[in-house]
C-alpha cells in the first residue's frame, strides 16, 4: 500500500528528494544528488520497483542520468546519457524531459538540441529515435531563450505527443517512429504568420490518462497588446484541444495574463486544470502577488488560489516543470520558484504552504505517492 | 610509441576505473583522446563531446602547458610527457 509522498526537485545547484508521510505534514528532505549540477528533468518512475531518474547538466564534464532504486537515498549515474551519432554533428547541451515507455525498462528522454532519445534498459543505453530527431522541420526549430529544448513527452498507446521551443507540438501515431507538426490554432507572437505550420514556442503540454483525446497546453503568450506586423495575437497562451492534438482553441478568457510556463491536470478531473499566469514583460507574478489558477470546467472559467502565498512583493518565475500535483484522494500541488521556495497547495491548491524557502532555483518538481 | 600518462581528476575517476593516472600509447594529445575514447569511454566523453570536440569547460595541459599555448590537439608528445585533465574555473 503506497504511502510515502516523494518529491524530486532539480534545482540549479543539483538534485534534492524530499519525503514525506500521507498526511503532509513535513517533508525530510535529502541532497543534494550530483551537487552544484544544474537538473532540469526528473522522473519518478512507479512502475514496480520505485526508481527515481534525473538529468544532471554538467557545466565541466557533459550531461549525465542518475538513477535511484531506494527511493532517492542514493543515486548512481548510468552506465550513459544520450549522445548523437559521431556524424550527426550536433551535440548534447541538456536533457528536458524523462518520461516512461511501454516496456517496464523502457524509457525515453526529450534533449537539447531538440531531439529523442530511448532506451531499452533503464538508462544504461540511449538510442536516437530518428523520426523525431531528423524530422525536415529539426534543422529549421529555433532555440527559445531556456535552449532548443524538447520538454514534454506524453504517451497513448502508439499516440505520442512531443513538445518543443521553439517547434511546436509534433503528434506520432505509431509509436514515436515517424511525427508530424501538428499547431492548427496554435499562435506565435513572434512569427510574421500568427499561425505558422511549426515553429511555436509551446512551454507545456498536460492531459489526464483517462482522457487522451483532451490535451492542454501553455503556449508563449502574452502578445495581447501586440501591434506590430501581423497584427493583434490575444490568447494564444492558453489553449486546450479535444481531437487529440490535431486542433486547438484558447481558453485563456478570464485569466490575468496568458503567459506562463507549467500547466497541469488534477489527476482524478479531466476537467481540473491549472496555470500560473505571469506577467509577460517580467515573467514574474503580475503587480508581485502570486497566484496559481484554477479552472474546474475545463478553461470555460478560472479561479485565483491566493490563501497562504505571499500578498505581495513576491517576483519569482515558476519554469515549466516546475509544478506537478500528487495522486491522493485529496490531491495536493507543488511548485517550485526561481527564487528557491517549495510551495504545497493542499486540497487542490485551496491553501498553501511554504515546504522550502531556501532551496538553489528550483528548476522542475515530480511529485508521486509511493 | 611511448606511453603516456594522463592525470585524470577526482571528478572522473569513477569512468577511469578509480585511477587517478593512466598510462596510454601516443604520439599527439589527439592520439591520446583517441586511445581513452577506445579504453574509457565514459571518461572520454566527459572530456570531449560526441563531435570530438573539447569541452569548453575543460581544459588539458600539457605538463605545464595549456594546450592552446602548443600546438592544440596536434600537439606532439614524448618520452616523460604528463596530460592533465583539469575542470576550468566558472561559477555562478
Amino acid at each position: 500500500m503506497p504511502d510515502r509522498v516523494v518529491l524530486a526537485i532539480g534545482t540549479k545547484k543539483g538534485l534534492f528528494i524530499a519525503e514525506g508521510s500521507k498526511t503532509r505534514k513535513s517533508f525530510d528532505l535529502r541532497g543534494p544528488f550530483s551537487p552544484g549540477v544544474a537538473v532540469y528533468s526528473a522522473l519518478i518512475d512507479t512502475r514496480g520497483r520505485p526508481s527515481i531518474y534525473a538529468s544532471a547538466c554538467n557545466a565541466f564534464f557533459g550531461m549525465k542520468v542518475l538513477r535511484s532504486t531506494d527511493l532517492g537515498k542514493r543515486f548512481k549515474e548510468t552506465k550513459s546519457a544520450p549522445a548523437f551519432p559521431k556524424d550527426d554533428g550536433r551535440a548534447l547541451a541538456n536533457i528536458w524531459s524523462l518520461a516512461p515507455g511501454e516496456g517496464k525498462k523502457d524509457l525515453w528522454a526529450g534533449v537539447e538540441p531538440a531531439s529523442l532519445f530511448r532506451s531499452s534498459d533503464g538508462g544504461d543505453t540511449w538510442a536516437l529515435s530518428e523520426g523525431l530527431s531528423n524530422h525536415p522541420h529539426a534543422r529549421k526549430w529555433q532555440p527559445g531563450a531556456g535552449g532548443l529544448c524538447l520538454h514534454t513527452l506524453l504517451f497513448d498507446g502508439k499516440r505520442v505527443h512531443a513538445g518543443i521551443s521553439t517547434g511546436g507540438h509534433y503528434l506520432s501515431e505509431d509509436g514515436g517512429a515517424t511525427f508530424t507538426a501538428s499547431n492548427k490554432g496554435v499562435g506565435a507572437g513572434f512569427n510574421p504568420d500568427p499561425y505558422p505550420e511549426f515553429g511555436q514556442c509551446v512551454h507545456k503540454i498536460a492531459r489526464h490518462e483517462n482522457a487522451p483525446d483532451r490535451l492542454y497546453m501553455q503556449n508563449h503568450g502574452g502578445w495581447g497588446d501586440w501591434d506590430g506586423p501581423g497584427g493583434r495575437r490575444p490568447d494564444i497562451g492558453v489553449l486546450r484541444s479535444d481531437d487529440g492534438g490535431r486542433s486547438w482553441r484558447s481558453i485563456a478568457k478570464g485569466l490575468p495574463s496568458d503567459f506562463g510556463f507549467p500547466i497541469v491536470v488534477h489527476p482524478h478531473d479531466a476537467d481540473t486544470i491549472y496555470v500560473v499566469p505571469l506577467a509577460p514583460m517580467t515573467r514574474t507574478c503580475p503587480d508581485g502577488v502570486p497566484a496559481v489558477w484554477r479552472s474546474e470546467n475545463g478553461g470555460g472559467s478560472w479561479r485565483r488560489l491566493t490563501k497562504g502565498l505571499p500578498r505581495k512583493d513576491s517576483f519569482f518565475t515558476v519554469l515549466r516543470d516546475a509544478m506537478d500535483i500528487d495522486h491522493l484522494k485529496a490531491a495536493a500541488l507543488y511548485f517550485g520558484t526561481t527564487t528557491g521556495q517549495l510551495w504545497m497547495g493542499r486540497d487542490g491548491g485551496e491553501s498553501w504552504d511554504c515546504l522550502f524557502d531556501s532551496l538553489p532555483p528550483i528548476h522542475c518538481v515530480k511529485a508521486a505517492v509511493v | 610509441m611511448d606511453a603516456i600518462t594522463v592525470e585524470v581528476p577526482g571528478p572522473l575517476r569513477a569512468a577511469s576505473g578509480g585511477a587517478a593516472r593512466v598510462a596510454v600509447p601516443a604520439r599527439t594529445l589527439r592520439g591520446v583522446l583517441e586511445e581513452l575514447e577506445r579504453r574509457y569511454p565514459a571518461l572520454h566523453r566527459s572530456i570531449c563531446d560526441e563531435t570530438g570536440k573539447v569541452r569548453r569547460h575543460v581544459n588539458l595541459f600539457v605538463n605545464q602547458q595549456h594546450m592552446r599555448d602548443r600546438e592544440g590537439l596536434d600537439t606532439v608528445l614524448g618520452p616523460g610527457d604528463v596530460v592533465i585533465i583539469l575542470p576550468a574555473v566558472s561559477g555562478g
